[in-house]
């Protein structure tokens, strides 16, 4: 049987690492935010998705989360007319990244925010743990 | 006077605070997983009345503490959240004030163990 505090480590371990996953997605879509293609008429930087799913661990039957795939966004590129640009086409049209700055941020609160509250699981077990350790303490 | 059970109910109670409290880090950890349902474990009263009833046994090598032990708790799905687009129950804030009360809940266990053993320790001593 194994200890269930030692079972929240390691599910809000499973949970920290999801999120930094998807953090770091974001700051690459952020960080891309105005990458062109090479070539002229070459599509540019494609917007990155996360998607978790939740893993059952064999060993103590819980749910842990898991980055299922990072996929490319589908929706279309901005289109913006600049001739003089390397990067664009015959027509003088350039394709910018599907990257929206403000979907990004959004995503990165939320992401943020996911990441202290299975932080804060992760205190509260480990004061339980120090509140069993301290029974064997003589006062 | 019967037996006094208080430290098998103790332990209990706070084996139960544990499984309980890693359902809710395993709704935090999955707050974002599409179609993940919020649980919950049963309430601790309900627990320990199916324990009493199945520790019934006429000898005492019956008695076996088998890791079965974890399935008395049985994971509820938890009815209370509205359900997101994703198909997801789970309420962030729900979880962080039951984390924090399972932890009030264990802090007030331990000491009250801590003062029992306290008074036995003192009346053992010359």
């Amino acid at each position: 049987m194994s200890d269930p505090l030692k079972v929240i480590l390691k599910i809000a371990a499973s949970g920290l690492e999801a999120q930094s996953a998807r953090m770091r997605v974001v700051s690459e879509n952020l960080a891309n935010a105005q990458s062109t293609g090479k070539t002229p008429g070459a599509d540019p930087y494609t917007r990155k998705v996360v998607s978790f799913e939740t893993e059952v661990d064999e060993a103590t039957n819980a749910n842990l989360v898991k980055v299922e795939n990072v996929d490319l966004h589908r929706s279309p590129y901005r289109i913006e007319h600049d001739p003089s640009n390397p990067a664009a086409d015959a027509n003088g049209y350039v394709k910018l990244p599907n990257v929206n700055m403000l979907v990004e941020m959004a995503d990165m609160r939320e992401a943020n925010r996911s990441y202290e509250a299975n932080l804060q699981v992760m205190k509260q077990a480990r004061e339980m743990i120090t509140m069993t350790i301290d029974l064997m303490r003589s006062s | 006077m019967g037996p006094i059970h208080l430290f098998d109910v103790a332990s209990r109670v706070n084996h139960w605070l544990t499984v309980r409290q890693s359902t809710i880090a395993q709704n935090v950890a999955n707050a974002n997983t599409p179609g993940f349902k919020s649980q919950d474990v049963k309430p601790f009263a309900s627990t320990l009345e199916a324990m009493s009833l199945a520790m019934s046994s006429s000898r005492p090598e019956h008695m076996t503490h088998t890791p079965a032990a974890d399935a008395r708790t049985e994971l509820n799905a938890d009815e209370s959240g509205e359900m997101l687009h994703s198909g997801n129950t789970v309420n962030l804030e729900m979880e962080m004030s039951k984390a924090g009360e399972v932890n009030r809940a264990y802090a007030l266990n331990t000491s009250t163990l801590k003062a029992f053993h306290r008074m036995l320790m003192t009346s053992s001593k010359v």
